[in-house]
């Protein structure tokens, strides 16, 4: 294990390869751009392909196409690139094709600001393209955190045959910090993994007319559209006891804090300093947001809890309503709220928690 | 002390986005005293002075637009 000094961007794209990943389709924008950047640095050193697409939809429709091939594949972007590449990410779902992509989601609709934001919640959790298929979605609140998850998501996109979404935001993007990266598949392993996807994958019929693959994006049969959808169901509910959260000084907690991401990490470096002051605070941020860790809000002792502090960068709150689900009107729920690319401060959320205690 | 830094901006490339004036660690950089072609106020050093050569401005900016001599 190597530890370096990396920008979040790149240190994703550095996993990414890492897991395996040969082939990365992308458009620039900010606060993404080191991660094609990178990848158009580096993919040449390893064999992979790097295509700069004209256009996020181009890009994103390449990816499918080359996931569809058994390669692993990514695309990344931020917030109204997402949007346009949600086309190319339903058909992978509806083809169920495994493929890995990043949102370093920024602040607003329409273009937003280019400045960090956590505005993407509904569109990544609730409805990233048409017809209502669902994903795991990973949000890291540290650099080291979207190295490990980027590695992983290329194993949970395959074990599953369905995209995998990283909801990071322009502060994990951008920012600098040590990380220790993972080991560098083999080629031998990368190559067994591609050799698995056979019996699907678009890896050569050999002439073989009769076993050759399809890649179908639907079905016109209306009974077949039925059991796809039947069986992508089965497998969105079977990640529900997978759901990864961390839960942070909850046992006496009378104020729990819930938030993911980096706003999550804010508000634990508060709680640390509301606990001296000896004011009991404690944090629940899910790790993965779909599927979402109700489990963790089942941990609470309502009994001794005042209210339950909802923390995102985004106005209006969207996590809030996943926290209200789980929550099911146990306690007073109160939000405190940036958006539009300022970043949650440390004092903003001691001052929401102050003003709790004071009612 | 003063390092001998220099700073271009490709003033063509500049969105004015700011990251570079936010991420200086030294306030060199600042926006709004020209424009471009594209209607940008873009970024130009203003306070060489206080400039380390740090490269911060360089690696943050999405459009490749500043270089950093030393």
């Amino acid at each position: 294990m190597s530890r370096v000094f990396m920008k979040g961007c790149e240190a994703i794209a550095e996993a990414a390869v890492r897991a395996g990943c040969r082939f990365f389709a992308g458009y620039p924008i900010t606060p993404q751009n080191e991660i094609p950047e990178y990848f158009a640095r580096r993919m040449p050193e390893i064999g992979g392909t790097f295509v700069q697409g004209e256009s996020e939809v181009a890009a994103v429709n390449m990816v499918y196409g080359a996931a569809s091939a058994g390669v692993r594949s990514m695309t990344s972007s931020s917030s109204p690139g997402i949007a346009l590449k949600s086309e190319g990410i339903s058909y992978c779902a509806s083809a169920r094709i495994p493929m890995v992509y990043a949102n370093i989601s920024r602040g607003g609709p329409g273009v937003g600001s280019i400045q960090p934001a956590q505005m993407d919640y509904f569109q990544a959790t609730k409805a990233s393209g048409n017809g209502g298929f669902q994903m795991m979605v990973f949000a890291p609140a540290t650099v080291q955190e979207a190295v490990t998850m980027t590695y992983q998501a290329f194993d949970y996109a395959d074990r599953d045959r369905n995209p995998v979404l990283i909801l990071a935001d322009g502060v994990i993007g951008t920012m600098m910090e040590p990380v220790e990266l993972p080991e560098m598949k083999r080629w031998e392993e990368i190559a067994a993994i591609q050799d698995s996807k056979k019996a699907w994958a678009c890896i050569g019929h050999k002439l073989d007319y009769a076993h050759r693959s399809w890649i179908e994006p639907g079905h016109w049969r209306t009974a077949d559209m039925q059991k796809a959808n039947e069986e992508a169901a089965a497998l969105y509910e079977s990640w529900k006891v997978g759901a990864e959260v961390e839960e942070y000084l909850l046992d006496d907690a009378e104020i729990v804090i819930a938030a993911y991401g980096i706003s999550a990490r804010i508000a634990k470096s508060a709680v640390d300093l509301l606990r001296k002051e000896g004011m009991k605070v404690g944090v629940i941020r899910p790790i993965t947001v779909h599927p979402f860790p109700c489990a963790a809000f089942e941990h609470i002792n309502y009994a001794n809890v005042r209210a339950i502090l909802d923390v995102e960068m985004s106005i209006p709150a969207q996590f809030v309503e996943d926290v209200k689900t789980a929550v099911k009107d146990r306690c007073p729920i109160e939000t405190c709220l940036c958006s539009g690319g300022n970043i949650m401060s440390r004092e903003a959320v001691i001052e929401a928690v102050r003003s709790i205690y004071k009612k | 002390m003063r390092t001998m830094a220099k700073i271009e901006v490709v003033s063509e490339r500049c969105k004015s986005c700011g990251y570079c004036i936010k991420f200086c660690p030294k306030g060199v950089l600042a926006a709004g005293s020209k424009v471009n072609s594209k209607g940008y106020e873009y970024v130009a050093p203003v306070n060489m002075d206080a400039c380390t050569g740090c490269c911060m401005c360089a690696r943050i900016c999405p459009d490749g637009a500043i270089e950093v001599y030393k």
